[in-house]
């Protein structure tokens, strides 16, 4: 597969990427110019909404002002849950801590000397405006932020849906509480009105641009890498745990912010006016409008808010039309909301808006590789001890052996095969070489650093990695994402990364496809996938579990092309995990073959083809019989 | 001496409570993943059928065996209605219906019988004192204690005796293969559901006893505190379930009695800070569901 004559070839093939640099561009800065602009388009979109039922409603300005209000709240709660994929339950419990410490701090030292005799002295007398009484609850919130995200945000699942759900009544049962800051259970009055539509605009526009480029930074990026798939993610380099706390952090500030446009605007309101209810309201307006988008976010609410404010009426009146008399209804509005939330459930799982964020029209060449300079390292020759050494691993299931007192070495450039029957323990040992579980004894060394025992993220950033025997992508990212995300472990910067992710597409023909979501793609565009996602954390060894998985003989051809012009091009150490014995022998310099998880054969394939003990493992031996 | 007699008697009994409620969270878990918060809907719909019938002069025994049936019905009832269309839904996704299903049900509540506690006549009997030499047991908790120990016994042996229990377990573990047997998987849910409704059958009348009256919020409060017994417990793990709810149970009772006066008021911040704490040491909880998934 000559480099020389690349267009030669029909079938998609890793040379290409050379002649693919005609076009230049996609300076890092077009990228965020892009997302500003995108984000500026649903704001003004916004803004121009809330103004017309400013201008044209009866009441309007109330309305839009609840709106935006409202957005505001969905907008903190769409950082973390529509990113980390975990619905926050505890977010209406933050929007009322941010309206109590707002109050406290804009409060007339007459009204609070009344309403709250106890305070302490250095929460007395402020009577801030509203501006420097929001930078306060900002800084309030990024302490609430560290503390309750330490635990939380080690946590994923149902264990940390279920703790926001402890959070918001942990909050609820302080805020009743600590009567001496907020009166207790009973209504905490003489809160200045001071949420105008000038503040409220600038809040929720400065929110949708915050949540808007939340979503494209790079710990948003890697978050929603963990919430379509953290074992992927934290193959790659991500620990779950660090973005997750960003992205908590960001997000209770946002809400404590929202909660105090809120106080400030109802002027009177208690600790049950933050609790599930108001719940339930915020997590019907993102999940109707669509989890995964700002977009979304702002659809949602501008939908919910719309009925809510319709059944309400509704529920006020006493008779229908005026034509016959109604019984007085309760909970008409939770019954509204249930049925949207169940229909959209039902019919639409992904939301009104879906996956994209609305985005504007943009030049077509946006996605031209930078350079035409290769992504390999330039072939960093190492030293010669290099290499990636197993011993002695081992791996029990109760009572079974998975992986039994396996040790071998694999050096940079040479690929090894590694081969067993099925239930052999190939999986697993791949899983112990790479941390995805932990063994009971032996070690992994690469190039001298010992890094058994160590996160998988850490592993990977010493230079592991490996692909999944069950392909496992960012399903509801674009391909391009799915490779940004596993480049940002080398380089901090998100235009580097993207840069890196195009010429790695490049290179494995995805870039035609690269703005797809990848739940998507066909077979053979998963599999490539995952291999350029793989070498984007510029790996020194990289495994590949069952690679020929469900391909034909002409793709299993070009597999084996691509394996070898990897280990060319990129200059590592590959270990291949196979049941194709024909690929295995045809690509290996070496083969390992295992069996019940202990090692029963090694050498070049045509030894091991000949090995007594391995056509045994195969075909059962002559004799057992 | 006594007075510690009393408390664990009181813990156990709240505990028992507990366990029944998150082991009915835990059974439809277990099979279709699904946290049903609606639940606690079902536990106030029984409450509401006891009040019923009492009033209209039906013996006790025979109000809490209608309550049961009339609610193992609905929870099928329900089934059939919001969960069987969302099959394809997630466990967020399930979840949140089962959120909107509690909320349309306590509005139902609300509109149908009105938003005003009820209260319900429960026999003279049942107030009494048993008398131990110095130590006085109530008859509620003592009741609700053997009541606890009869179901989860009954529960015990329909799962391990009986060929639907013995196919739920199946399902519990995968019901796509329950499916490829060729057995009825439809009818595996529908009976999950049956006996949850029993289960909440039987915890509100438990409730209703202690309390002595139902509103249309009943079943919110212990729900959700089951909620988190199933999750301590492991979600999805019967044992599990219980042991959390147990758990949860002695934990309240002795925040109540170990905290000072002035800290009562925040016991359940306390039990859910543990809460959050017990899951960072275990995330899958304490004796969590067995799964053979691959990577």
């Amino acid at each position: 597969m000559a480099e020389a004559a690349p267009l030669k070839g029909e079938k998609p093939e890793i040379g290409r990427q050379a002649a693919a640099g005609e076009g230049l561009a996609a300076p890092r800065s077009l990228e965020r110019a892009r997302t500003f602009r995108d984000a500026a388009a649903l704001a003004a979109l916004v803004l121009a909404g809330a103004g017309l039922v400013y201008f044209l409603l009866p009441g309007g300005p109330r309305i839009a002002t609840m709106f935006l209000i409202y957005l505001t709240a969905v907008l903190s709660l769409s950082i973390y849950s529509g990113n980390s994929g975990i619905t926050s339950f505890g977010h209406a419990a933050f929007l009322g801590l941010g309206a109590y410490v707002s109050a406290i701090l804009t409060m007339q030292p007459a009204v609070q000397a009344s309403a709250l005799p106890h305070l302490p002295e250095f929460l007395k007398g402020w009577a801030l405006t509203y501006w420097p009484a929001l930078v306060a609850v900002i800084g309030a919130g990024v302490v609430v932020g560290l503390v309750t995200g330490a635990p939380l945000s080690r946590l994923n699942g149902g264990a940390a849906a279920i703790s926001t759900l402890a959070l918001l009544i942990i909050v609820h049962v302080i805020l009743v509480g600590a009567r001496d800051f907020t009166r207790g259970s009973q209504t905490f009055y003489g809160v200045p009105r001071l949420t105008t539509p000038v503040v409220v605009a600038v809040v929720a526009i400065a929110a949708v641009f915050v949540a808007r480029w939340f979503r494209d930074s790079a710990t948003g990026v890697k978050l929603r890498a963990t919430r379509d798939n953290e074992v992927a993610a934290e193959a790659l380099g991500i620990k779950a745990s660090r973005v997750r706390y960003g992205g908590w952090i960001l997000s209770v500030v946002v809400g404590m912010a929202a909660g105090s446009l809120y106080g400030h605007f109802l002027g009177a309101f208690s600790p049950k006016d933050f609790y599930f209810s108001f719940t339930y309201l915020l997590v019907a307006m993102l999940i109707v409008g669509g989890f995964f988008s700002v977009t979304g976010a702002v659809v949602g609410t501008a939908l919910i808010f719309a009925v809510v404010q319709i059944l309400r009426q509704a529920e006020g009146q006493s008779s229908f039309l005026g034509l016959f008399p109604l019984p007085p209804l309760f909970g008409l509005t939770e019954v509204g909301l249930g049925l949207a939330l169940m229909l959209t459930i039902w019919r639409r799982p992904l939301g009104l808006a879906g996956l994209s964020e609305l985005s504007l029209p943009w030049g077509a060449s946006r996605l031209a590789p930078a350079r035409t300079r290769s992504v390999a390292p330039a072939a960093a020759p190492g030293t010669a001890g290099d290499r990636l050494e197993i011993s002695g691993l081992s791996c029990r299931f109760g009572g079974l052996k998975a992986v039994d007192d396996v040790s071998f070495s694999v050096r940079p450039g040479e690929i090894l095969g590694l081969i067993g029957p099925n239930g052999a323990g190939k999986t697993t040992l791949v899983n112990l070489i790479c941390g995805q579980i932990a063994g009971q004894a032996g070690a992994v060394v690469l190039n001298g650093k010992t890094v058994s025992g160590l996160h998988p993220a850490a592993r990977a950033d010493a230079g592991l990695a490996r692909t999944f025997q069950n392909i496992r992508l960012f399903e509801r990212m674009t391909v391009l994402e799915n490779i940004t995300a596993a480049a940002l472990l080398r380089t901090g910067s998100l235009g580097a990364a993207r840069e890196k992710a195009i010429a790695l597409a490049s290179e494995f023909n995805l870039l035609d496809i690269a703005d797809r979501i990848a739940g998507t793609l066909p077979y053979g565009s998963r599999r490539r996938l995952e291999i350029a996602r793989a070498l984007a954390t510029e790996p020194k060894y990289l495994l590949l579990d069952e690679p020929a998985a469900g391909m034909n003989p002409a793709e299993t051809e070009a597999l084996t092309e691509e394996i070898k012009a990897i280990r060319d091009r990129y200059g590592l150490g590959l270990i291949v995990i196979e049941h194709d014995i024909p690929l295995i022998m045809r690509v290996s310099d070496r083969i390992v073959v295992i069996n019940r998880g202990a090692k029963i054969a090694e050498g070049d394939p045509a030894t091991v083809r000949n090995d007594p003990a391995v056509i045994e493992a195969y075909i059962g031996s002559r004799n057992s019989h | 001496m006594d007075l510690l007699l009393q408390h664990v008697i009181n813990a156990v009994s709240l505990g028992g409570t507990y366990a029944l409620l998150s082991l009915g969270l835990a059974i439809v878990f277990s099979i279709i993943g699904l946290i049903n918060f609606a639940h606690g809907e079902l536990m106030t719909a029984a409450g509401y059928t006891i009040f019923f019938m009492l009033a209209a002069g039906v013996s006790l025994p025979l109000a809490i065996v209608f309550a049961i049936v009339a609610v193992a019905i609905l929870a099928m009832g329900i089934e059939r209605v919001a969960f069987r269309p969302m099959r394809k839904a997630d466990m967020t996704g399930l979840l949140i219906t089962s959120f909107a299903m509690s909320m349309i049900l306590q509005a139902f509540f609300q509109n149908a019988i009105g938003a005003r506690p009820r209260a319900v006549a429960m026999p003279e009997a049942l107030s009494g004192v048993v008398n131990l030499g110095s130590v006085h047991l109530g008859i509620i908790p003592l009741m609700s204690i053997s009541i606890t120990v009869v179901a989860l016994v009954a529960l015990n042996l329909f799962l391990k005796h009986t060929v639907m229990g013995i196919t739920m377990r199946a399902a519990a573990e995968d019901i796509d293969v329950v499916r490829l047997l060729g057995l009825k998987a439809g009818r595996v849910v529908a009976t999950s559901f049956a006996v949850s409704g029993v289960l909440a059958a039987t915890a509100a009348f438990l409730w209703v006893a202690q309390r002595g009256s139902v509103d249309p919020l009943m079943g919110f409060v212990p729900v959700l505190k089951a909620f988190v017994a199933t999750i301590v417990g492991g979600l999805g793990s019967l044992t599990g379930a219980v042991a959390g709810g147990m758990l949860l149970g002695i934990v309240e009772v002795l925040a109540q009695v170990v905290l000072p006066p002035s800290m009562v008021e925040f016991r359940d911040a306390f039990v859910l800070g543990f809460v959050i704490l017990l899951l960072l040491v275990r995330p899958q909880g304490l004796l969590p569901a067995p799964t053979g998934r691959r990577s």
